[in-house]
């Protein structure tokens, strides 16, 4: 078990390298400068020069990656160019939280209304619920999350009002204002993955429920809800877990667009304004960041087997 | 020049509330009343209330007013800063009034005398003095790190603290543009900072300014929100009438509008031009906006390619159809432009433009007959460089293709990243590209640097020394009217070679929700807040 986490810890270090290598050097190949950005319009050629050697960019490659890792190491994520924050409290502080509330919170909807409405599909098979929440999926499969946020926004924000339109409350200060801000951009964000984890419910408790199990729980006399949501569920929890861990990639890309729409200021908003901006330093935090949660989480989805797989853990 | 008219000149440029007699003699009515305000700071004391959130849409760099490029910038250092002096406008004319001063007179053409207003601290306790307006000064002008608007006051020869309140400037040559390089377009070299602040903070005084304006500076939290809060001790009495000023950061215009529908946040710093018919539709906010002084234009590389030929340039330029311009690709906002002097610099902007006969317009006869005297008269291919970015994005490129092909230019439009669009322009790697100049209040500004041969910002790369040497001559010239004929005829040899094709003229929109009452709006792009309060 020591061996295996030495190993999987071995794995990561490998993969952040190669992740910041190739970041650090797609940055420098990409056109734009952000000596230019900075000075805006107004500037003349000695300013250009000197800005250039202030801010190191003059270096070798070479000398600017090692320089850049060994303070990134050791917890130096520098000052970004222009706006001169602190990187590590900017990203670490102030921005990962908002993008891990904004996950958590879609994850949570994810799978509070993907679960049940595919358990339900799966029950009901072949009926008009059946086929409304197979409706419901697709839909939710095709929809682009930035136009759903906006209709979200103007439907639920403007002409009802119930909702706030924007803005971020941090949920360990106010819980339910944090959750209040959070209804519209959470379930923009996890349509995709209502509808992805509906159909992988469904799909999987079909197959689970012809076991030779599910039929003698049966025989037993459980009650038809308890066969269903304790020995059905609890069988189609690994796939599901395995699944979700593959798709936190696509549920972070999501949050950039997300956080754009609702103007959360997390990791995607970061990201995004650090890219056009041609913010190096930030941008490279906020990848190594996300690389990060994305091998950890993967990390944490292995190590839940055995909990989830009784057949799994270590025989004494 | 006698000294005589050269004084009433200034005079004239200043304000109507100090008066002509007030500025000569230093001891008018209105400066009686300045000064008693500003020695019993205790009278001024007003009762602070409401919080105002206005969302603010474009980038913001720095709030240090020496380093800054942006306008977006500006509108919040303004709140947290003053400058020696100040714009204003009356709803017709454009001024620079005293702002920190108290007076501003002429000793001689060269030489300008301020008398700072007594008793102004900045938000840090330190006073603002003479002292403090000279290390300002000198930290534009030669500081490290070079600011990018030291050329501002290059011609700056000395600054003489004569007593703790009174600076005199000297220059090297009579200086028309001062008032504009103090206190108008991008950053602004005439604002005053804390020195202490400037020791205490060095590189980062941008993270926290240090003013004597009327919100201090509080909190600025990446992509989230700017946080200002009242200086109870300004020094314009009964102001401000806000407690606090949240400047929320959105990247999303939409997003903001939304929000400032259902009540989230009370303005917009700037409303993009597709929002516009959105936002007068909606009955509990109000519209702020006129044409502002900018033009938009068309630049064709004179350095490289087709372009280098003036009569296929001016085919492009009179082929440009304003009136559908203004339509498609502004939404039916912008005005249609004939040359770059734009209407709110009053004294400059001809009123009659139109019918004058000055500049280009659209006239496809004019410009088939230009194209017939190009040296290629086969189809000519060029690449048109676009991105996303400006007031209306790729529209103003894809509105003008077609109009280009009707004088057999064939224009490939190249669809690039904003930060790669920079690049290649300031590389001069084009044939064609739109832009904006912004913020002009000086006709020198508007054309000067942009054209000037060899120039920094001249990236047409268009020369002649001819337009270098009648701007020059304007530069030193106090005379708005001696002034005028100067630039006229610069910008008549600039629109007869056309390095660009000049397009519109541009207004620039704020909105605010109704409950937001007192917003004085200045037609540069301004967001000041001390005269505004929440009903």
């Amino acid at each position: 078990m020591l061996r295996q986490a030495l190993g999987k810890i071995g794995q990561t270090l490998v993969v952040l390298f190669i992740v910041s290598v190739a970041t650090f050097g797609l940055l420098k190949l990409a056109p734009g400068d952000p000596v230019q950005i900075m000075l805006g319009s107004e500037y003349s050629p000695e300013a250009y020069e000197q800005l250039t050697i202030e801010m190191g960019l003059d270096r070798p490659f070479l000398t600017q990656y090692l320089d850049w890792a060994t303070n990134f190491v050791t917890g130096d994520w520098g000052t970004s160019f222009v706006a001169r924050t602190d990187i590590f409290t900017y990203g670490f502080m102030e921005a990962l939280p908002v993008t891990l509330t904004l996950a958590s919170f879609s994850l949570a909807f994810a799978i509070l209304i993907g679960v049940p409405l595919g358990v339900l599909s799966a029950v009901k098979k072949d009926t008009a619920c059946d086929a409304g929440s197979a409706v419901l999926a697709l839909t939710g499969t095709a929809f682009p999350s930035f136009l759903l946020g906006i209709l979200l926004i103007w439907f639920f924000g403007v002409k009802l009002g119930w909702f706030p339109v924007m803005g971020y409350v941090s949920p360990w200060q106010d819980f339910w204002g944090g959750l209040y801000h959070m209804i519209l951009p959470g379930l923009t964000l996890s349509t995709y993955f209502i509808a992805m984890i509906t159909r992988l419910t469904r799909a999987t408790l079909i197959e689970v429920l012809e076991q030779p199990y599910i039929a003698a729980a049966r025989a037993r006399g459980e009650p038809g809800w308890r066969v269903i949501w304790v020995h059905g569920v609890r069988n189609i929890a690994m796939p599901l877990v395995t699944i979700l861990g593959l798709q936190l990639g696509t549920l972070l890309q999501g949050t950039v667009l997300t956080e754009t729409v609702f103007n959360l200021p997390g990791i995607g908003q970061m990201l995004t304004s650090a890219v056009l901006g041609r913010e190096y330093m930030v941008v490279q935090a906020g990848v190594m960041m996300t690389a990060f949660l994305f091998i950890g989480v993967n990390l944490l989805v292995d190590l839940s087997y055995p909990i989830l797989d009784p057949r799994l853990r270590d025989r004494r | 020049m006698t000294q005589v008219d050269h004084k009433k000149l200034l005079a004239e440029r200043l304000s109507a509330r100090l008066g002509r007699r007030a500025v000569l003699k230093g001891l008018g009515a209105g400066i009686v009343a300045a000064s008693t305000a500003g020695s019993f700071p205790a009278i001024a004391r007003a009762q602070q209330s409401g919080h105002l959130k206005i969302a603010s849409i474009k980038v913001i760099d720095t709030l240090d007013p020496h380093f800054t490029g942006f306008l977006s910038a500006i509108q919040v250092i303004n709140n947290i800063h003053n400058g020696l002096l100040k714009i204003t406008y009356d709803g017709t004319e454009v001024k620079f009034e005293p702002d920190l001063a108290e007076t501003w007179d002429l000793e001689d053409d060269k030489t300008h005398v301020f008398k700072l207003r007594e008793g102004v601290m900045f938000h840090d306790g330190t006073p603002c003095d003479a002292e403090a307006v000279k290390f300002s000064l000198l930290r534009v002008k030669e500081g490290t790190p070079a600011s990018p608007h030291a050329w501002k006051l290059e011609l700056l020869s000395e600054v003489e603290v004569v007593d703790p309140l009174t600076v005199k400037l000297h220059f090297s040559e009579p200086y028309a543009f001062l008032p504009v390089a103090l206190n108008g377009s991008t950053g602004r070299a005439g604002t005053i900072v804390s020195p202490a602040a400037v020791q205490k903070y060095g590189a980062d005084y941008g993270r926290n300014p240090v003013g004597t304006g009327p919100f201090k500076f509080v909190s600025w939290r990446e992509n989230d929100a700017i946080e200002l809060e009242a200086n109870p001790d300004y020094f314009e009495p009964g102001m401000p009438k806000l407690e606090r000023v949240t400047f929320v950061l959105m990247n999303e215009a939409s997003t903001a509008l939304a929000a400032l529908m259902s009540g989230q946040i009370d303005g917009m710093t700037d409303c993009p031009m597709q929002l516009v018919d959105q936002v007068a539709k909606f009955p509990r906010a109000t519209l702020y906006g006129e044409i502002e002084g900018n033009y938009t234009f068309l630049g064709m590389n004179c350095k490289r390619g087709p372009f280098t030929d003036i009569n296929l340039r001016r085919a492009a330029a009179w082929a440009l159809d304003r009136d559908t311009l203004v339509k498609q690709a502004y939404f039916g906002r912008a005005q249609a432009a004939f040359t770059p002097i734009s209407p709110p610099m009053t004294g400059f902007f001809d009123p009659d433009i139109a019918t004058s006969g000055r500049g280009q317009w659209f006239d496809l006869e004019k410009a088939k007959s230009f194209r017939a005297q190009a040296a290629e008269q086969g189809e000519v291919e060029v690449t048109y460089m676009m991105a996303e970015r400006g007031p209306v994005g790729t529209r103003v490129a894809q509105t003008i293709a077609p109009m280009l092909a009707q004088v057999g230019i064939k224009a490939n439009l190249e669809l690039i990243e904003p930060a790669a669009w920079v690049k290649r322009r300031n590389e001069g790697d084009f044939d064609l590209y739109d832009f904006e100049w912004v913020a002009d209040l000086d006709p020198d500004e508007a054309i000067y640097p942009e054209f000037k041969s060899d120039g920094a910002w001249n990236f047409c790369g268009w020369v002649n020394t001819e337009f270098d040497d009648l701007c020059k001559r304007a530069q030193v010239l106090l005379d708005t009217a001696e002034r005028a004929k100067l630039y006229h005829a610069a910008e008549d040899l600039l629109m007869d070679e056309a390095p660009i094709g000049i397009m519109t003229h541009m207004p620039i929109y704020k909105v605010f929700s109704n409950k937001v009452q007192g917003f004085q709006y200045i037609p540069a792009d301004l967001v000041n807040l001390h005269t505004v309060s929440l009903a």
